[in-house]
């Protein structure tokens, strides 16, 4: 299979920009759509528990993807000199950031 | 039927956990002769054949995961919470997200792994791999002691 050149641009900044989205959906809460497991019910956006609780995960990993799709189709438009600037390796430094950014957020469970 | 998606899960994890770590030792400790020693042979396997296995066993794996997730929602969270074991609670959402934060991470961990390699970038190519199966690991191991928490089938 062969891959369009600016494949690997649109993959570093896929991952960059879904690791950034994604822990911001999930500390404003930013659910594409909610799921009540408890009714077996999906509703679009963020909706307030209902009949038990709330699952957003599902809505935030869409607005991540959907986002982050977007972002990486915009930075395959870039020239290609500014293309070429953009180092693989963010597509680790950034995801281990946000990975630690989420330990910090949840260090709650681990203090108490 | 949740249990039975769980036992697939479970196997699902077991291949995914194999194949990168497999990949991973490789990667960081490669044999420079073969001499058909147990230790030698995991050092040795062909990297690159185990790419699109590993993206694709993440995927199915997480995609299980989500469909069982429900599940742990009502019917075990609740009892960590009401036993206040809230590092297990803790481990469990880390997991989520860290899963999550992976499967942003596959198209680039699939493209730097492409034929030719991007030779330029064999430490990149490493880490990102290396980032991955401390996912894997991690999601394996907390989905390991909660299930053995709650009990198997209850």
């Amino acid at each position: 299979m062969t891959l369009p050149r600016s494949f690997p641009l649109f993959a570093t900044t896929f991952a960059c920009a879904f690791a950034v989205l994604y822990i911001m959906s999930v500390q404003y809460n930013l659910a594409l759509f909610t799921y009540h497991p408890a009714l077996n019910q999906w509703g679009p956006l963020v909706q307030p528990p209902k009949g038990g609780p709330a699952m957003y995960w599902y809505g935030w990993l869409a607005t991540s993807a959907v986002g982050a799709l977007a972002l990486a189709a915009l930075a395959c438009l870039l020239p290609g000199r500014w293309a070429a600037r953009l180092w693989p390796g963010f597509a680790w430094v950034v995801p281990v950031g946000v990975m630690l950014a989420v330990i910090y957020l949840l260090r709650g469970y681990f203090l108490r | 039927m949740i249990t039975f998606l769980l036992i697939i899960h479970a196997l699902l994890a077991v291949t995914l956990l194999g194949a990168i770590t497999h990949q991973t030792i490789s990667l960081w400790w490669p044999a420079r002769t073969r001499t058909g020693s147990f230790i030698n042979s995991v050092r040795s396997v062909p990297s690159m054949s185990y790419v699109t296995a590993i993206v694709v066993l993440f995927l199915a794996t997480a995609t299980l995961g989500s469909i069982i997730y429900p599940a742990y929602r009502l019917g075990i969270r609740t009892v960590l919470q009401d036993y206040r074991m809230f590092a297990a609670e803790g481990s469990f959402e880390l997991k989520e997200h860290f899963v999550a934060v992976g499967l942003g991470m596959l198209p680039a961990y699939w493209s730097i792994w492409r034929k030719p390699l991007a030779g330029d970038y064999p430490r990149t190519r490493a880490i990102l791999t290396t980032v991955l199966a401390f996912i894997v690991w991690w999601a394996f191991l907390v989905g390991h002691v909660l299930n053995n928490i709650r009990g198997f089938g209850s």
